[in-house]
């Protein structure tokens, strides 16, 4: 009976994708096991897991979801849990640059997933979510950011006539971030309108620092584990976003922006360039929500001066604890959320999804239903998930090492100090920290 | 005998009325005190628990010492707590003697005076993120739609402005519970010596000066007391306005801790800072609390 | 014109002007109670909206999940949650204050004082410091995550400011009143209930809004100690609006007048006991 739903259900979800390899997968059998979980929570999230519905039918097996919270608090929670050694549940969100502070509590999915499922998954992204050689985590989806423009300022004559005057070179969506930097100023007219804007505090202005930083040559670390993004390379990346603040050439809150107000800067209207997240597309391109609907161009991030781009990227994924009782279930539950099936879900509201298959299939969707917006939001993502993608150093102290950078960055953007005083100082506290953690 | 036994009832009743009291505080605040007194003489991480066993004496709180941005963020705790609360003595003092002159209507009045302390602080930190935000923020768009701006003014970025933006987001929460009790002042006082002062010819200001602030400065202590008590309710606004930053402008203990013991999750480093604070929002209580009884005294009252 | 007449223009002058001054006081408030009538497109616009073009209940709705596409925020549970929490707390935290103020105002006992200063700066503990302590312990008792854990928590925040009211305030009762009653046959239980406790009515129902609010609005402990609908507040929800990457400020907004509006209403209705219970002994003429 069971089965038949599933092929039931397999056969009218994939009516439009037959390209799909589609085996009716068998779930197994569950009943009466309550499967515990802990689940990242908010709009962009909540979709895919009216589908656990169904899985709970396939099975008979029940989903008890223990909370639902965004991903700071959960990773509060789970610390908590590891501290007070209540890890009495089977499966949690996890995501790639949080995966390696919380240890062994993660069992290995090599060995509980089948190499046909895993297969499956872009490779790139499974290497970014195995942590000492253990796959803790089964991706869901990834994300990375591109930049999004305003299509008619780029378009318009009278721009790119002044443009070229003041500049020399035809104005055109940037393929470097010292474009970028040119444009930015040349489009700013503060404080009614901004030539960019990024995030300027916590990890994310961390995560910015450390792709440019990349993107112009440099290292974070040696090989050795010493701090080393107070190299050269790092005073340029870091030169680039305080020369960018300094021109005023973005909004002079930047630095306490989080992604919510990039993404709604954007949405205003009243940025020209904004480097930002796949999850954000359809938001931008969506009348209701946004001003610049159906005028937002999209093109791939930007090269530094060492000709890398800029490919920041993490993933969210669900990881099975050690501690689970039912390894096989929170295995079949896992396996089915990333499935083909759920990754449309996600896709179709914009999310980035980790099968290959799944890639092509959105896209294809995406025409058929006259979406070329999203079309092009795919095919741009796709390029710069399978090339540009990197993650910050999968060590427990990322966390930690990116707290003390932070504010040290901030001091560089306000002025308090020089970029390489300020590198400077966060690098001798990112040693300690190595330190501390027996690294050198 | 029964003599005895009413003598040793006399001595346990108080006792007995205040063990759920005593009990209720020693479950909830004095054994996690214990507890986190020894995590903080331990190099405690969350994430390894095993951690906890190791002891090492004093070296989270010799660290602290040599530590310059705790002691920046310690200062500038002092400094939020002293702004704040004189700020919200001033303003409170002021609307209740408004509100006091009112004779018709003012429990309207009083019911929107109290509004601010409907707001949970954790949305009074979202509130006046959006409020303070230099772009699309209402106010920068106000004053420059009323021409009173040509730029976008960075609340929450430069140095003193984020500075006075958590204050005045702190004080706007907090300042309907001095004015409710200052009110409450001003309506328990007697009429007489007013009435005598006004048939002695005192001018308004001497009236207010000599009768009334006396008067009402026991009531100005108990909100300062209680205010000092919880305080630290200030934390939801700041994580959520600033995060301390930028450049760590506007990082208060209650930040720093928090970062200290759940991001880095670093708790036995967290709970040494937790301690030296919990000193000085003791030290604080304890100045006002010696000011209210002598304040009491002062009116013959009880004491 | 008469002088009463004159008088009464000057009063209502006077109401009016600070009728305005007050909601002017709240209009950061009022701000966020008119957000959540409007899109969001339209609250954060640049250039702004002054006059609010489009008033919808569609932020209600979403809460709700009615509409497409919408997740429910599980918004009654967690206005269930908060009630049984807020209410039962502030109950007993009535309770232990009343047996601990009647305690210290009409007893004498040793290290009186102290024990008064102690059970005060107790209080003051910042929440952050106690949050993993209290949760390792509350673990192990097995109540994260439920509504009793919650409740304790509230209690011990709200006691020592309830004992302080309600002392003071049994203070200005004499104690002559009840040892009156006594000698006419009552038991000292009969004569708090008869005599003492009606008098003090007021100081108990300002204790009660008092540690109403704070239970009511309480965030950083309830979001350490609670994890699903089994026991997650109003305040706690709010966070429900904000993922990674986004803040829903709209439904944050709506859900914000929910959580507000009874909290006024109960203001509201308490207001005249709130005034005369903080006067620490009755309005005096």
């Amino acid at each position: 009976m069971s089965r038949l739903t599933a092929k039931a259900l397999l056969a009218t979800a994939l009516v439009p994708l037959l390209a799909a390899p589609v085996a009716a997968q068998d779930y197994g059998n569950f009943e009466g096991y309550t499967l515990r979980v802990k689940l990242i929570g908010g709009a962009q999230y909540e979709p895919l897991y009216a589908e656990i519905s169904k899985w709970e039918e396939m099975t008979g097996a029940t989903v008890e979801i223990l909370s639902r919270k965004n991903h700071f608090e959960l990773d509060r929670e789970i610390k908590q849990d590891i501290a007070a050694r209540t890890l009495d549940w089977c499966v949690g969100s996890n995501h790639t640059s949080f995966a390696p502070q919380y240890g062994n509590i993660y069992a290995d999915l090599n060995e509980l997933i089948d190499a046909d499922t895993l297969d499956a998954f872009v490779p790139l992204v499974l290497e970014h979510s195995t942590v000492g050689g253990r796959l803790v985590q089964l991706p869901r989806h990834s994300d990375v950011s591109n930049m999004f423009y305003i299509k008619s300022l780029f378009a318009d004559g009278d721009n790119q006539t002044a443009f070229k005057a003041e500049y020399g070179y035809d104005l055109a969506p940037p393929e470097t971030w010292a474009q970028v930097l040119d444009q930015a100023k040349f489009f700013a007219n503060p404080p009614d309108f901004y030539g960019t804007q990024f995030v300027g505090k916590d990890e994310a202005v961390v995560g910015r620092f450390y792709e440019m930083l990349v993107a112009e040559g440099g290292q974070l670390f040696t090989d050795d584990w010493e701090p080393t993004f107070n190299s050269e390379a790092g005073v340029r990346a870091l030169q680039w976003f305080v020369d960018l603040y300094q021109s005023k050439a973005v909004p002079v809150g930047v630095p306490n922006y989080l992604w919510d107000d990039t993404g709604l800067g954007f949405a205003s209207g009243t940025v020209a360039l904004n480097l930002d997240w796949a999850g954000w597309s359809a938001f931008f391109n969506d009348p209701e929500n946004s001003k610049v609907a159906g005028d937002v161009g999209l093109v791939r991030a930007p090269k530094g001066s060492s000709g890398k781009r800029t490919g920041w990227s993490g993933s969210h994924s669900f990881s099975i604890t050690e501690a689970c009782d039912n390894k096989d279930a929170a295995a079949s539950f896992v396996t089915f959320i990333t499935d083909h099936d759920r990754q449309m879900v996600e896709a179709r509201n914009g999310l980035l999804p980790t099968r290959t298959a799944v890639w092509e299939d959105a896209k294809a969707e995406f025409a058929a239903d006259g979406r070329d917006f999203m079309v092009d939001v795919f095919d741009t993502f796709a390029t710069s998930m399978s090339e540009d993608a990197f993650t910050p150093p999968l060590i427990p102290e990322w966390i930690e090492v990116s707290n003390v950078l932070w504010p040290r960055l901030q001091a560089a953007l306000v002025g308090d100090m020089t970029a390489q005083e300020a590198l400077d100082k966060a690098a001798e506290e990112a040693l300690l920290i190595m330190e501390d953690a027996g690294y050198r | 005998m029964l003599r005895y036994f009413r003598a040793r009832q006399a001595k346990l009743t108080p006792l007995l009325l205040l063990s759920p009291a005593l009990l209720t505080m020693l479950f909830v605040v004095g054994i996690p005190m214990v507890f986190s007194f020894y995590t903080s003489l331990t190099p405690y991480r969350l994430t390894r628990p095993e951690t906890i066993e190791t002891f090492i004496g004093l070296r989270n709180y010799t660290r602290l010492l040599s530590d310059e941005a705790f002691w920046i963020a310690f200062g500038r705790t002092i400094l939020f707590l002293a702004i704040a609360l004189n700020v919200e003595f001033l303003l409170g003092l002021g609307i209740a003697l408004l509100i006091n002159r009112i004779t018709w209507g003012q429990r309207t009045l009083r019911t929107i005076m109290m509004f601010p302390m409907m707001f949970s602080p954790i949305l009074v930190g979202f509130q006046f993120k959006f409020i303070f935000n230099d772009n699309i923020g209402i106010l920068n768009n106000a004053l420059q739609s009323l021409g009173l701006a040509d730029q976008a003014i960075p609340w929450l970025v430069d140095g003193k402005l984020a500075m006075f933006s958590i204050i005045f987001a702190e004080v706007w929460m907090s300042t309907s519970v001095f004015a409710i009790l200052l009110l409450a002042g001003l309506f328990a006082m007697p009429r007489d010596p007013l009435e005598a002062a006004k048939v002695d010819g005192c001018n308004p200001w001497q009236v207010f000066r000599h009768i009334m602030l006396p008067f009402i400065m026991p009531f100005a202590f108990i909100a300062m007391t209680i205010r000092s008590l919880d305080v630290a309710r200030a934390y939801d606004i700041v994580a959520v306005m600033t995060d301390g930053g930028p450049a760590g402008r506007t990082e208060l203990l209650w930040t720093l801790i928090a970062r200290m013991g759940y991001e880095n999750a670093r708790m036995g480093q967290a709970n040494a800072m937790a301690y030296i604070s919990t000193i000085l929002s003791i030290a604080f209580t304890y100045y006002f609390f010696t000011k209210l009884v002598a304040a009491r005294r002062f009116m013959g009252g009880a004491e | 014109m008469s002088r009463t007449l004159k008088n009464r223009l000057r009063a209502a002058g006077l109401w009016f002007a600070t009728f305005v001054l007050m909601v002017t006081i709240c209009v950061p408030g009022l701000w966020v109670v008119l957000s959540a009538f409007r899109p969001n497109r339209e609250i954060l616009a640049k250039p702004p909206v002054w006059v609010p073009e489009n008033l919808t209940l569609g932020n209600f709705s979403k809460i709700f999940g009615f509409g497409e596409n919408q997740v429910a925020i599980p918004v009654l549970d967690y206005f269930s949650n908060s009630l049984v929490i807020a209410i039962t707390s502030t109950l007993i935290a009535l309770i232990v204050g009343m047996s601990g103020g009647y305690a210290f105002a009409r007893f004498r006992f040793r290290f009186k004082n102290a024990w008064f200063l102690g059970l005060m700066l107790s209080r003051t503990v910042p929440g952050i410091a106690l949050s993993l302590p209290i949760f390792m312990i509350w673990s192990r008792l097995g109540i994260i995550d439920t509504k009793t854990g919650l409740i304790i928590v509230y209690v011990a925040l709200n006691v020592p400011f309830t004992i302080w009211l309600i002392d003071g305030f049994f203070r200005q009762i004499p104690a002559s009143l009840s040892e009156a009653a006594q000698v006419d046959g009552c038991t000292r239980w009969q004569a708090f209930w008869r005599i003492e406790f009606p008098l003090a009515r007021s100081g108990i129902a300002a204790a009660g809004v008092f540690a109403f609010l704070t239970s009511w609005n309480e965030f950083a402990l309830a979001s350490q100690l609670t994890r699903s609908t089994d026991s997650k507040t109003l305040p706690v929800g709010l966070m429900d609006f904000t993922s990674q990457f986004t803040i829903d400020w709209a439904g944050m907004s709506a859900m914000a007048v929910i959580i507000i509006v009874p909290a006024l209403i109960l203001t509201f209705i308490v207001q005249k006991h709130l005034i005369a219970g903080l006067t620490f002994g009755g309005v005096k003429g």
